[in-house]
């Protein structure tokens, strides 16, 4: 081995490194293991001190703390199914208003607008993400709902045979599920759109080029070539919005009603899960307390159940995704041909 | 040899295009029309508090008179806000180094990363009960103390921080620490002088958005750092924050001290706005190619 | 490209250093400088404090939490004692909330508008002085068109609208108070507070006074079930909503209703008298009501002939050794006591009808005495404060 092929750190062979030299290493390993074993312990610690807490209210109440309908705190009696009912309606009307359009809307930013005005678009879309929560909870309250209930009430009365989502017009509040539900859309919006578009950003080009090749328009570009593609990453997207939703304080405290029952429209008054502990914990004493908690838990599995349910479709999907994409652009060839 | 005849495209599918094409315009659009209402609402009920004096004097809490600033209130967000930054941000990017780095085939790397993500769906007022029955109830240094806030707020950001940077430094070319490593550098200077500067737009961009959402939090301060009238830059004492300021405000029966509340709801967004603008200005400068 | 990453990592390490030695200058610095006073003050963690021999002004932090219906007049008295270097920080978080705070000592003192009663009494860490502060009416505000004012409602008659057994406005119980006005057949809206607050718990004490079938059904509490109507958070929410549908009634704290321009009805008080809830009517409320040894008084339904029926005394709870049982230090335990010699002193003046007043009912004279007397029982490990 003459000089010209050595490593500059010495005549060693770069392989060989003296093992006073590798202790930075070392330490930078344990260092960083270290710190991911402390974000485990957090959690760990968390977790524990919720069930901990929340121990008397489930040898109380057992099951019926989740699913009994009566959360009575001036007779001490917590069954939590109006608080668990309102978290799930109101995080699965958000879904369903807030993933389409923020979809909807990445699709446009990545396949159909115009170059120019991709980032300003895109970059206000993301704006929403900058609104604080008190202040959408805040304007929903003083704002939205008042205006919207005229129309709520029609849409009630117009469309009373559906059941729980028509009907109950005259008994329609300016605070209720819906208006919850729509006020959470808008906060999920922005994170949603925000990773559909990097998702949607990563299909690779001919994909796109083989089905307009085949005499596709956009729109069925994108159905066959781009959709298929990122529906996993969509999904993940979605959950990530799920997420946020599940979680949200103080815009719930502000428009859902509060009322500790199963509202029995979509336009009634609810309560959900994070909006008890926010109203109730500063004076909740004993086995209040303990509910509180409990339904902190609660909340805390339900958030780890949706994260297990969205990597599981994230895992299977990101398998059979390229066999599906160019299976739905052969059938897409033969059908336009015929 | 016939050539590969491209079908006409019927009337029927060039309607659906045209509709769907329609369709996600309007979706944008739809998108839009909230951030354009809360805006002109919070300007409509708001500007008119915004003088000099919103800045410069602190809540005055008076019932008449001069209904003061909201001075406090800003200067508490801010440092309230960088102790929690000072907090998640080391520790964030740590884990995601440790996540990109030593975790990749790991099942225990897979178990953090499954952890962080569930704390992303944590209600941030459960984070603040944490603090609270941890650290207020116990008195330690303290009762109600704005660094019990900012350890809440950091709990609410790292998990933001740690996926964010965990994206960013796996975008990081393999090829650049491959060649590091056959030079022979050690893991630890390969991350201080290739990963880390390769990424650091990424990473300050992401904690950038996290300190964002940091900001625009109520819940986890309620029962943590609880509130102040006055000016203190004491962090072993209870601390006005924004969030809060803007919540016991729109609460008050004088009409003057709600369209504070608007206004100080306009300088919150406005503040994170800037830091969203910073993010950005960052990221798109040094897109390393 | 090299030398711009360098550049670049080594300006953002700049800047994070740098923020991280002001935080750190910020943090390890603890003065609490009020926005006129010069540096130089303590924190209730307890460094040096700067006492003025001979009973004058202390420079001191205290915190205090609980009452909605009081905050207003805490954070007034705040904004005038910042000028004598007492800093007040109160955190509207109710009642309950105030109380749970001082049981666990996290606060100097708490503002709780129901007395304390046994059960709290047992949670303290040791013994509790409570201190009657004033009094706030609690008004039954409605919205019907054309009816702007001169509503006559009794207390049953009260009770039966907002356990929904009374559904519509022309109502003959209603018509039987209001001979004179013509009420149209609009359906009643009961709006009520959804969010646990001392002020339902005066509202429900009331109506359990004077209907046994609500005290037996509903029952009294910060926080009930209520039979009919629409929740809204805090007061303001009740009165937003109010205000926004026709036909709406709520209870609506006096001070807030005066200030906003509400309307509101004159409900019959005990006498049998039709009282507005003005603040002269709500003075009267303290007037021949009885005065416990603790001095747990109640103004609710008060036997005053001239007064307003539906009025919440409001109370300030703090730890008879503050230092021993509250954990505050001696000088933030001073400045306690400087703050409430003021509250039931030149503070009282502030409250009332008139001018440049903060629309509560301010103490009879002798229910200041009486505090007066009480606090001078306050101690600091044992050694009196005054």
């Amino acid at each position: 081995m003459e000089s010209s092929a050595t490593p500059a750190s010495g005549d060693r062979s770069g392989l060989e490194r003296s093992s006073l030299s590798r202790l930075p290493d070392r330490a930078l390993s344990w260092g960083l293991t270290s710190l991911a074993i402390l974000i485990l312990a957090l959690i760990v610690f968390f977790f524990i001190r919720l069930i901990g807490e929340s121990g008397s209210t489930f040898s109380t109440f057992g099951i019926s703390f989740v699913f009994g309908n009566d959360w009575d705190v001036s007779r001490n009696i917590f069954h939590g199914a109006p608080l668990v009912v309102g978290t799930l309606i109101t995080s699965g009307v958000a879904l369903l208003i807030g993933v389409p359009v923020a979809v909807a809307t990445a699709l446009y930013l990545t396949e159909l607008c115009p170059r120019r005005m991709r980032a300003p678009l895109s970059g206000l879309v993301d704006l929403l993400a900058a609104v604080p929560s008190v202040v959408y909870g805040l304007w929903g309250v003083f704002f939205l709902a008042p205006k919207l209930l005229p129309a709520e009430k029609w849409f009630a009365n117009t469309f009373s045979f559906i059941p729980w989502i028509g009907g109950g017009g005259s008994s329609a509040t300016p605070t209720n599920y819906f208006i919850a539900s729509l006020v959470l859309a808008i906060m999920i919006l922005p994170i949603v759109s925000a990773i559909s578009r990097e998702v949607l950003a990563t299909v690779p080009a001919e994909n796109k080029e083989a089905a307009l090749a085949l005499g596709a328009t956009r729109w069925e570009m994108i159905r066959m070539a781009v959709l298929p593609y990122s529906r996993s990453g969509i999904v993940g997207g979605a959950m990530l919005g799920l997420g946020r939703a599940l979680g949200e304080t103080i815009a719930i405290v502000l428009l859902i009603g509060d009322a500790p029952v199963i509202g029995h429209h979509l336009f009634s008054q609810g309560y959900s899960l994070a909006a008890v502990i926010a109203n109730e914990f500063g004076e909740a004493q004993g086995i209040h307390r303990s509910a509180l908690f409990a339904a902190g838990l609660v909340l805390f599995v339900l958030t780890l159940l949706v994260n297990i349910i969205a990597r599981a479709y994230v895992a299977r999907g990101s398998r059979g995704m390229r066999v599906g994409a160019s299976a739905d652009l052969a059938m897409a060839a033969a059908e336009s041909r015929s | 040899m016939s050539a590969l005849s491209l079908p006409e495209v019927s009337p029927r599918r060039r309607r659906t295009d045209r509709i769907m094409r329609g369709v996600m315009l309007a979706a944008t659009l739809l998108a839009l029309v909230p951030l354009v209402l809360v805006i002109f609402y919070l300007l409509k009920e708001g500007l008119g508090s915004i003088n000099g004096a919103f800045f410069t004097q602190d809540p005055s809490g008076s019932f008449f008179g001069n209904v003061g600033g909201v001075r406090s209130a800003i200067l508490g967000s801010v440092e309230i806000v960088l102790l929690a930054t000072v907090i998640a941000v080391p520790i964030g990017i740590g884990v995601a180094l440790y996540l990109t780095e030593y975790g990749t085939d790991s099942r225990f790397a897979t178990v953090v990363r499954y952890f962080v993500d569930v704390m992303t769906g944590v209600p941030s007022i459960v984070f603040g009960l944490f603090i609270y029955i941890s650290l207020v109830l116990s008195h330690v240094g303290g009762n109600f103390t704005a660094w019990k806030g900012s350890v809440a707020l950091a709990l609410l950001m790292l998990p933001i921080i740690i996926r964010s940077a965990e994206v960013v430094l796996l975008l990081v070319p393999a090829s650049l620490r491959e060649a590091a490593l056959a030079l022979g550098a050690p893991r630890w200077r390969i991350i201080r002088k290739v990963v880390l500067p390769t990424a650091a737009p990424g990473l300050v961009t992401g904690s950038l958005l996290a300190v964002a959402r940091g900001m625009g939090e109520t819940a986890p301060l309620l029962f943590t750092a609880a509130g102040a009238s006055g000016l203190t830059f004491s962090l072993s004492q209870q601390m006005n924050s924004l969030p809060l300021q803007i919540y016991n405000d729109v609460l008050s029966p004088r009409s003057a001290i709600v369209s504070q509340a608007w206004a100080a709801g306009l300088t919150l967004v406005a503040m994170v706005l800037i830091l969203n603008l910073i993010a950005r200005a960052i990221s798109r400068r040094s897109r390393v190619a | 490209m090299t030398k711009e990453i360098h550049v670049r990592t080594s300006r953002i390490g700049a800047v994070a250093a740098a923020l991280v030695v002001a935080l750190a200058i910020a943090a390890c610095g603890s003065s609490s400088s009020s926005s006129s006073a010069p540096a130089g003050g303590s924190s209730s963690s307890g460094s040096s404090s700067s006492a003025a021999a001979g009973g004058g002004s202390v420079t001191a932090t205290v915190d205090g939490a609980g009452s909605t219906l009081a905050a207003p007049i805490y954070q007034q008295w705040g904004s005038t004692l910042k000028s004598k270097g007492l800093t007040i920080n109160f955190n509207p978080v109710g009642s309950g909330a105030g109380q749970t705070d001082l049981e666990s000592a996290t606060v100097g003192f708490a503002g709780s508008d129901p007395s304390l009663k046994p059960v709290d009494v047992k949670a303290m860490k040791g013994s509790v002085l409570q201190f009657p502060v004033a009094a706030g009416g609690i008004t039954v505000s409605y919205n019907l068109p054309g009816v702007k004012s001169g509503l006559k409602l009794d207390g049953p008659t009260v009770a039966s609208i907002f356990s929904g057994k009374i559904k519509t406005w022309n109502d003959p119980a209603i018509k039987a108070l209001n001979p004179g006005i013509s009420l149209p057949s609009t359906a009643i809206t009961v709006v009520h507070r959804s969010d646990s607050s001392g002020t339902t718990e005066g509202f429900t004490t009331y109506l359990s006074d004077v209907s046994s079938t609500w005290k037996s059904s509903i029952g009294l509490g910060k926080d009930v079930k209520w039979p009919v109507g629409t929740g809204a958070a805090e007061n303001s929410g009740v009165a937003a909503a109010v205000k926004q549908t026709a036909g709406a009634v709520g209870y609506v704290e006096q001070a807030y209703a005066l200030e906003n321009g509400f309307t509101y009805a004159a409900i019959k008080n005990s006498a049998g008298t039709s009282v507005s809830p003005t603040i002269t009517n709500t003075s009267d409320a303290f007037l021949g009501v009885k005065v416990p040894a603790d001095l747990g008084i109640s103004t609710i339904n008060s036997p005053n002939s001239g007064a307003y029926p539906i009025v919440s005394q409001t109370f300030l709870d703090a730890y008879q050794d503050p230092c021993k049982d509250g954990g505050l230090s001696s000088s933030t335990a001073k400045g306690l006591f400087e703050f409430l010699t003021y509250a039931f002193g030149a503070g009282q003046s502030t409250l009332g009808s008139g001018g440049n007043k903060l629309p509560y009912a301010p103490l009879p004279a002798s229910l200041a005495a009486e505090d007066q007397t009480q606090l001078k029982t306050m101690t600091c490990n044992g050694a009196p404060l005054s």
